[in-house]
């Protein structure tokens, strides 16, 4: 008898071409960009394994539950993709949100890691993604989720000076000391911002352990799932956040992942209960102050075993690297040109740091699936040989 | 002459010098007969290559880099081909020479009356050469191209090398040293009579053109590492005099070319010292794209810890670009106008980079010296006083 508030995230980066020194000061570009290129290819592969697929599905759900509702954020560069790759994905996303029951959330437009470096350089991103997704699909996202999840009470506050009404984050047992996390938390004062929490157990039960044979629960029907769900009470709010590409593309369609999930939602509101989204649930909330606080005052996020932000820094390749990056928005910036601040800023999306994720134990694993390099040390030599090429750049501008 | 490795399954200086020796040799009317412990199945037009392996394998490439080379090979071999030899068990490297030596052995004498002398490259060969020695009665050249001490100048080498080049030393009726800095270390650690040691240096082949190349990072002064990244080799100071040099020319742009054992724990250090976007590291670059970094480069530096010859630091010279080279180097010798450092002096280093870029009449006069001292840096002259050795062991 409980709540579910579906939140999927649509990504993709700029993966950097094969960039060497003799590439330095050639003009040549630092993205696979080419009609060829790999980001093309990428994209389409997972839009037809995926994004396509998968939207088709919850339209078709949206029409026959007009009760179905759930949230979705796109990354600036993911849409600046389907664009130029699969425009068909752009026109799937606005009959989505045509329906009224889909919710948009705010973000980074280059899912980038400002919040922790700079925030200023955050909120323009921020405000950048917020233009983007008012022009395609005519509203403006009122909660918040920040890259992979990524929260502190830092950000809590930067966000909350921005206007948001909610925001979404993981539920780490370091932080909440035993509480439930089906309740609605509270940011630490004085933001008073309220949090919703993921549910790890139920949510990766899909993204990560569904077609997993070694799993005792292995195969996951959709009964024992909403058998799972009804377990809670009708007040539990049960945050299933997971990566878009969950379905079709971690999860083949061979799994059945499609028709476990169309049969979830409709035995889910067969049972009576309902779906959510994140400003449904703030609608609903009635006193903030009564909340519980979520504290934290180091940054977690939602990735690997320890929730931490040691998948894009901690190693110094990838602490030197962002050091680099960030140290050089003011020169930047007050060059006013706009095909270097682009490029700057396409750089400063994480997954160029994931790569070069050293983290060796079951993660590493996960990494590797992920990155377009052999190694973390490629993937540093080539981002650092073009963060040469764009201080080359820059030094030219300001002559 | 008894071998190891050859273009292109080369894993560095040994093989480029076989072959840049065995042309000018045969130039000057040399008949000779090249083993090599892998199936060689190229032709050479100036001698007579002979495979020395057992019956049971087919290898393509040498058996082990002798000198722990990472090395991407261009043919398709199979990865047991390609061992390191420092991974090998002591025993299988004693076993692999060991095969060798009888194989050569057995080739040798097919052909007793084929040749006058045995002329044996480093010490992979010296087991094959000593034998041809002992039952054939052939006079033994062997020719120090490196020893243990310079690979691992930490003094922990192997015991099992550096006794075979001990004993093949002991035995040879000459010794050919690359240069006089070798000769040292063989007179002081290996204990060789002076009077056995002849010094020649390697020759090095002519440059072609490379044509129209872009100049890439025009706009900075570039200064380039080539090597292995070995302790051998010095990169490690390499890093601390970027970050020295970088102190006073903040856009000089330092590039690192190489692979080795230590090629992880440079990028950690780099980035640990903040130099990620001012230190590059290509990885190993060869042929077109290793001539276009050498000839690009403002300034050539190598800090070797210990250089029996250091043939790069010629190659960087032959393209125009001065050289700082490691007063541990045997191409000091030859390249007498370029500066010369101790590998550890940093400040030196440093002072020399400066000049080098800033001081244009110096720069100059150092490349015009560079470009004298290499007229004399042939293989031919090499070859001519190789064949002077040969006529000694011959007559005696």
């Amino acid at each position: 008898m409980a709540r579910i508030c579906f939140y999927f995230q649509l990504h993709q980066p700029y993966r950097l071409r094969d960039y060497t020194v003799f590439d330095l000061g050639q003009k040549s570009s630092y993205f696979e960009e080419a009609d060829t290129d790999l980001n093309r290819q990428i994209f389409r592969k997972v839009a037809h394994k995926s994004y396509l697929p998968m939207l088709g599905l919850l339209l078709e759900l949206t029409k026959t539950h007009p009760e179905f509702v759930f949230s979705l954020s796109c990354s600036g560069i993911f849409l600046e993709q389907a664009q130029s790759y699969e425009p068909g994905v752009i026109a799937l996303l606005q009959d989505l949100v045509e329906t009224g029951q889909v919710e948009l959330l705010a973000e980074t437009y280059y899912h980038s890691l400002a919040s922790l470096y700079s925030p200023a350089e955050f909120r323009s991103q921020v405000l950048q993604h917020e233009r983007l997704v008012e022009t395609l699909f005519g509203i403006k996202p009122s909660i918040f989720r920040n890259t992979e999840l990524i929260y502190s009470n830092q950000i809590a506050t930067l966000v909350t000076e921005m206007g948001y009404e909610a925001m979404l984050t993981e539920a780490v047992d370091r932080c909440l000391h035993g509480r439930s996390r089906t309740q609605v938390f509270s940011s630490s004062r004085p933001a008073n911002l309220p949090l919703l929490l993921k549910h790890a157990q139920l949510s990766d039960d899909i993204a990560f352990r569904f077609s997993n044979k070694q799993w005792e629960e292995h195969p996951l029907t959709a009964e024992k799932y909403v058998h799972w769900v009804d377990s809670y009470w009708e007040n539990d709010l049960l945050n299933l956040f997971m990566d878009f590409e969950t379905f079709g593309e971690h999860q083949w369609s061979d799994t059945g992942i499609f028709d476990f999930f169309r049969h979830m939602v409709s035995k889910h509101l067969e049972n009576k209960n309902s779906f959510v989204r994140p400003s449904d649930v703030i609608e609903n909330l009635e006193l903030y102050a009564e909340l519980p606080i979520y504290d934290v005052p180091d940054p977690i996020s939602w990735a690997d075993i320890d929730r931490d932000l040691t998948a894009w820094r901690g190693n110094t390749l990838q602490d030197d690297s962002l050091r680099l990056i960030y140290s050089l928005e003011e020169k930047i910036l007050s060059t006013q040109d706009e095909a270097l601040i682009t490029d700057w800023r396409r750089l400063q999306t994480s997954d160029h740091f994931y790569y070069m994720c050293v983290k060796w134990a079951a993660d590493g694993d996960v990494h590797k699936y992920f990155s377009p390099y052999d190694s973390p040390f490629a993937a540093y030599n080539r981002f650092t040989t073009i963060v040469a090429d764009l201080q080359d750049r820059l030094a030219e501008v300001k002559i | 002459m008894v071998g190891w490795e050859y273009p292109p399954h080369n894993s560095g200086g040994l093989g480029v010098a076989c072959e840049g020796m065995t042309q000018a040799l045969a130039e000057q009317s040399t008949q000779i007969y090249f083993t090599l412990p892998y199936r060689f199945s190229q032709k050479l037009g100036h001698m007579k290559v002979i495979t020395c392996q057992t019956t049971s394998e087919f290898l393509e490439a040498p058996p082990f880099h002798a000198y722990s080379q990472v090395l991407p090979c261009q043919r398709k071999l199979t990865s047991a081909d390609l061992e390191d030899f420092s991974n090998l068990p002591q025993s299988e490297i004693e076993q692999r020479v060991n095969q060798y030596a009888s194989q050569v052995l057995s080739q040798g004498q097919k052909l007793r009356n084929g040749y006058d002398l045995v002329h044996a490259h480093d010490w992979m060969s010296f087991p094959a050469a000593m034998k041809l020695q002992q039952k054939l009665h052939k006079p033994f050249i062997a020719h120090v191209h490196s020893t243990e001490f310079d690979r691992i100048p930490s003094g922990h080498g192997s015991h099992y090398i550096a006794h075979t080049e001990y004993m093949g030393l002991r035995q040879a009726d000459k010794v050919i040293a690359v240069s006089h800095f070798t000769k040292k270390i063989l007179m002081e650690k290996y204990f060789v009579d002076e009077k056995k040691i002849e010094v020649i240096h390697n020759g090095v082949s002519p440059v072609a053109s490379l044509g129209e190349v872009p100049r890439f990072a025009s706009r900075r002064p570039v200064i380039v590492f080539m090597g292995r990244l070995t302790a051998q080799k010095g990169a490690e100071y390499f890093l601390q005099l970027a970050k020295a040099v970088l102190r006073s020319i903040p856009d000089a742009l330092f590039v690192v070319a190489g692979s080795g054992d230590q090629y992880h724990s440079l990028l950690f250090k780099n980035a640990d010292q903040q130099l990620s976007a001012s230190v590059l590291f290509t990885g190993f670059l060869r042929d077109h794209q290793k001539d276009v970094l050498l000839s690009r480069a403002d300034v050539f530096v190598m800090p070797s810890l210990s250089e029996p010859f250091g043939l790069v630091a010629l190659e960087a010279a032959q393209r125009g670009t001065p050289v700082i080279v490691s007063k541990n180097s045997g191409v000091r010798e030859i390249l007498k106008s370029a500066p010369e450092a101790d590998f550890w002096d940093i400040e030196v280093m440093t002072n020399q980079i400066k000049s080098l870029l800033q001081d244009q009449n110096y720069r100059q006069q150092v490349i015009e010296g560079q470009n004298h001292d290499l007229e004399n840096s042939t293989w031919g002259n090499a070859a001519t006083q190789i064949k002077k050795v040969y006529d000694q062991v011959k007559k005696s």
